[in-house]
């Protein structure tokens, strides 16, 4: 401090700029293949939850316990060092990285999903069964687009969970943003200029998705509207 | 792929270990109670701006708020820790700086559930305070803050929780928590699977139970969620 050198030097960021580019696109890529496996493993765990085979409900509440309970860096370091070699499974960084995240979502989404569900009226219910409709017709045509519009915001909050619990995945060396910043940070000797880099991107990704999400949930409540 | 899948589990590791395992723990617990109590001032002081009546404060209130809802814990950890004090020649101890960046991280959470709280005391609880003659001092520790106090306790709990595992990644600047502790021990034992496995068992049954404690008094104060 307090020589020629300006507060924010701006060269090796945006000279590095492809770099940091790239790692941001693999962070959005993790956090959104994640995600979408979570909605996936999520909706079945919480159908499980709500099946009336009690072996099914005492699995998904198991799963909703465990993965809701463990932290994301000691599940990740778990499923890539420590499984590694328990059974010899050797993954890719990438892949146990999104593995981890979408178990981890998977637990939170059931829960979304099950209160979704649940949120929606039994007269709704009754009357698909009375008009002669069958159980999965009922399910799928009905309870099920009624409970997608509910579960909207906080699908979009889950996602943006993931979008900034992705930087945890530089832990294993998962070329994403965080990795990639780290990296330059240190061969600049500028952590300052490339950290608040990677803070705004993130703050970008973060805002972007909140803000369609919103559209999204309005778009919906309009449709409905009108319906 | 999975060619040795009859592991056997070395106890030895554990049997031996647990004292340092514990003595991480025993880290993590306080870097994540300093950080809650960071917060929870931060929160106060947040949740107050956005109820002021300065739309300017209420304006720099909610920005500050979004911005570290915002940015990854994890992010922003690294950039106090080297960007900041760097920058700043502010020379922070490792546990310093993990307290601080969990402590803002939960502060912009803590402020929503603050103006929550506050919000939903009814208006005319203050207006009767001012009526009998009560200060604005007054009637906000003693009429306001004991009913919204009801309302926070368990989102501030869940916080509290959120704060407890994202405190386990400050071992990546060098504190030496439970998972710092699991990971130096399985470099020298090659157990990390054991190691990792206690760190999980334990993390788990510590969520769970706070979690579980969180339903008993939810059920007690008689409110059954509070929005953050």
């Amino acid at each position: 401090m307090g020589n020629s050198k300006s507060f924010f030097e701006f060269e090796a960021v945006v000279s590095s700029w492809d770099i940091l580019l790239k790692g941001f696109a693999v962070a959005m890529f993790a956090a959104t293949l994640a995600t979408a496996l979570a909605i996936i493993l999520g909706l079945v765990v919480a159908l499980m939850r709500l099946s009336t085979v009690a072996i099914y409900r005492w699995i998904a509440f198991a799963f909703t316990q465990f993965f809701r309970g463990v932290p994301l860096y000691v599940l990740l370091v778990w499923v890539y060092f420590g499984l590694a070699i328990a059974v010899n499974i050797n993954l890719s960084a990438i892949l146990a990285g999104v593995i981890t995240l979408a178990l981890l979502n998977a637990g939170y989404l059931s829960e979304t999903f099950r209160s979704g569900i649940l949120a929606i009226d039994s007269g709704q219910i009754e009357a698909g069964l009375a008009l002669g409709l069958s159980k999965q017709v009922v399910f799928k045509e009905i309870v099920l687009p009624q409970a997608f519009r509910i579960v909207i915001p906080p699908m979009g909050n889950q996602y943006v969970d993931a979008i900034k619990d992705s930087a945890i995945l530089s832990i294993i060396g998962v070329p994403e943003l965080m990795r990639e910043s780290q990296q330059l940070a240190n061969l600049y000797y500028q952590p300052f200029e490339f950290y608040t880099c990677a803070g705004l991107l993130y703050l970008i990704a973060v805002v972007l998705v909140s803000r369609g999400t919103n559209k999204l949930e309005k778009r919906f409540y309009t449709h409905s509207a009108q319906n | 792929m999975m060619s040795n899948s009859n592991y056997k589990f070395d106890w030895n590791v554990i049997e031996k270990y647990w004292p340092e395992i514990l003595k991480g723990l025993i880290i993590t617990i306080q870097i994540s109670l300093a950080g809650m109590a960071f917060s929870i001032l931060l929160g106060i002081c947040l949740a107050n701006g956005k109820l002021s009546n300065n739309l300017l404060i209420v304006r720099i209130s909610s920005s500050i708020t979004e911005l570290f809802r915002s940015i990854p814990l994890f992010v922003l950890l690294f950039w106090i820790y080297y960007g900041f004090s760097l920058k700043f020649n502010f020379a922070l101890t490792e546990f310093e700086a993990g307290v601080l960046a969990l402590g803002i991280t939960g502060g912009a959470y803590m402020a929503e559930v603050f103006r929550a709280g506050l919000l939903a005391v009814p208006i005319g609880q203050l207006e009767a305070a001012y009526a009998i003659g009560l200060s604005k001092m007054q009637s906000s520790m003693f009429i306001i803050f004991p009913q919204a106090i009801r309302i926070i306790i368990p989102p501030m709990v869940n916080i509290y929780i959120g704060l407890l595992k994202g405190a386990t990644i400050v071992s990546v600047i060098g504190v030496s928590d439970m998972i710092y502790v699991a990971r130096y021990v399985s470099l020298e034992t090659f157990a990390p699977f054991e190691l990792y496995s206690l760190v999980g068992i334990i993390f788990i049954s510590l969520t769970l139970s706070i979690s579980g404690f969180v339903y008993l008094l939810e059920r007690k104060l008689g409110r059954s969620k509070v929005d953050g």
